[in-house]
């Protein structure tokens, strides 16, 4: 139960996140937000990569 | 007059290729985008998993890459073949973005892929991860020229049309680029790209999870890709939302058709669920609707107004009568380009030129001057694509884009308490979703391209005269062909996809039981890559 109420908080916080967008960017400068956007993602993306194994890394120090 | 039945197979076969090129395009946009950030960390930590998930979902993206590329260089062949009259009409604005695409985004893309592909004992790390990315934003530059074409078709910025030499002339190369269609298209259609490849990562790593094989390669892909595709989805709905408020006001008759709008209504007007849009009755038969909804969804105020159909249909018909004088000046320059008084009264009514050919096929002998009210009423109806698939395919890419943000939610809270193995439920369900963005980018396609209609470039040239003169036994024959040889390209894809999922990432032996590795791979396919 817990985690369906955190997937609908989580749920929530993206969607304001959407309509705040679509307030804020009308007719926004979409290429340039294309470039810093695919930046962000892809470091994001490879930061929860590079923390997946710092996870690993202390659940196996924890089991040691 | 071209044959109509040449026209609609005309279009049949373009949709149909297109159709089917752009299976592939989304995952090359996003796939290459996600190696870059999987080599990345490979890079920085020096850790060997991330050069093999680089190296494995690189394989599978060569096998798309490729089918992709062949599926796509027929279409930029068909411009010229079945749309000879467009071709020459636009070319001069068509044409640059084509070529940039071909000559610059192609190329690159082209070669370096090559360089990642091959480049694994050549290069050095750095250099492969600048190649890698390079490549990601080759494939993406691709995309962008093709879209500032297509955006330029949806709504005609920086160019004009030119009496004299009969074509449409570019004028204004900034504005074609930066039209707002252009740019709200390119991202949008570039980060729906990168939600294929996130649902796409995300369900194969799921089959290798439920199967407990591959599970450092697995658990790290699906961590990476959920980030990407929670992130991705939504950029993808924000820009969905900005293309169709420049939407609204670019191209209000797609508008109304993909809110199935009949009549307008006073602000703040309801939104339409769902609806059974009957387009011979303009009306719709059934309606399930959310009051106050629409107006702020489209215009972002609670007071404008969205144009229906009925508002729309009695605009063409001033416009129609507008554009008749453009269309018979027109007709007196092409035998005399230096009557004076031609030009003059072309130049008063060449807003409207494009509706002054759209009367033209109703008109006796194709005459404008002979155009009764009757013509013009059923050229005005024209202007309203059909409202019904318009309707339904919007609503379904709407909901398809709902559904992955809500699954991306779900996949990052699991992924992010490393405990997704756990809910396999969520697993077998991540299988499921791998068709879901597939779908939702044929529909937006088709809600973007069916909402153009009856035009080929928006309010200048209407479909009816854009087509070339083929006859419809060519048609059929080519569509059939067409047809046949693209289901063969999925089906290999599909085989091939599927034989490397199965097979699995050829460096798996090498990977540590401290990673959670499982049995030693069965296959090697490592060859292809280096």
């Amino acid at each position: 139960m817990k985690t369906f109420w955190m997937f609908l908080v989580y749920l929530l916080i993206a969607l304001l996140v959407i309509v705040l967008g679509i307030i804020l960017g009308d007719i926004g400068p979409w290429y340039f937000a294309w470039l810093v956007g695919t930046v962000m993602i892809v470091l994001i993306s490879a930061a929860g990569g590079a923390l997946l194994d710092t996870q690993e890394e202390e659940q196996e120090s924890s089991r040691a | 007059m071209i044959n109509g039945t040449v026209v609609a197979l005309s279009r049949w076969q373009f949709a149909m290729t297109a159709l089917y090129h752009f299976l592939f395009v989304p995952l090359t946009l996003g796939l290459t985008f996600l190696l870059a950030a999987m080599e990345t960390v490979y890079v920085t930590t020096g850790k060997q998993i991330y050069r093999d998930m680089a190296q494995f979902w690189g394989k599978l993206f060569l096998i798309n890459f490729a089918l992709g590329v062949s599926t796509g260089l027929t279409m930029e062949f068909e411009f010229g073949t079945n749309w000879s009259f467009y071709s020459g009409f636009v070319g001069d604005i068509f044409g640059a973005p084509l070529a940039i695409e071909g000559l610059m985004a192609f190329f690159m893309e082209s070669t370096f892929v090559g360089l990642m592909a091959f480049g694994w004992q050549r290069l050095t790390k750095v250099q492969h991860l600048i190649v890698t990315y390079l490549v990601a934003l080759g494939s993406n530059l691709s995309a962008l020229w093709i879209l500032v074409a297509n955006g330029f078709m949806q709504d005609p910025q920086g160019a004009k049309f030119n009496p004299l030499t009969m074509r449409m002339e570019l004028h204004d190369f900034p504005a074609l680029l930066f039209s707002p269609d252009a740019q709200d298209k390119f991202v949008h259609t570039s980060i729906a790209g990168y939600v294929t490849a996130s649902v796409f990562v995300l369900g194969v790593s799921a089959y290798y999870m439920l199967q407990r094989r591959h599970m450092a390669l697995a658990k790290r892909s699906f961590r990476m890709a959920a980030l990407f595709g929670v992130l991705a989805t939504a950029g993808v709905i924000t820009l969905g939302d900005a293309l169709g408020f420049v939407g609204g006001h670019a191209q209000p008759t797609k508008l109304a058709a993909m809110e199935a709008m009949w009549h307008t209504e006073a602000p703040p007007a309801p939104f339409n669920v769902a609806a059974i849009p009957s387009q011979s009755q303009q009306r719709n038969l059934w309606t399930l609707q959310i009051p106050y909804v629409l107006t702020p969804l489209i215009t972002h105020t609670t007071t404008q107004s969205v144009p229906g159909v009925d508002t729309l249909e009695a605009q063409a018909v001033q416009r129609i009568k507008n554009g008749i004088p453009a269309v018979e000046a027109l007709k007196r320059l092409s035998s005399n380009p230096n009557d004076p008084q031609a030009l003059t009264q072309f130049d008063a009514h060449q807003a409207d030129l494009g509706y002054g050919f759209l009367v033209q096929r109703y008109a006796p002998n194709q005459d404008v001057a002979l155009a009764t009210n009757a013509d013009i009423a059923k050229a005005a109806r024209d202007v309203i694509p059909q409202v019904a698939p318009i309707f339904w395919t919007f609503r379904v890419m709407v909901a398809m884009g709902l559904l992955m943000l809500a699954f991306f939610i779900a996949a990052v809270m699991f992924t992010l308490r490393n405990d997704a193995e756990k809910h396999r439920w969520f697993l077998k369900l991540a299988l499921w979703m791998i068709p879901v963005p597939f779908v939702a980018c044929e529909m937006g396609w088709l809600v973007a391209e069916l909402g153009r209609q009856p035009w080929t470039v928006y309010q200048m040239l209407p479909t009816w005269m854009a087509a070339s003169s083929h006859t419809v036994g060519y048609m059929v024959f080519s569509l059939a062909g067409f047809l046949l040889l693209y289901s063969i390209f999925i089906a290999v894809e599909m085989y091939l996809m599927v034989k490397f999922i199965r097979l699995g990432p050829s460096a798996h032996g090498r990977e540590s039981p401290a990673h959670g590795g499982g049995s030693a791979g069965t296959y090697a396919p490592a060859a292809m890559l280096k």
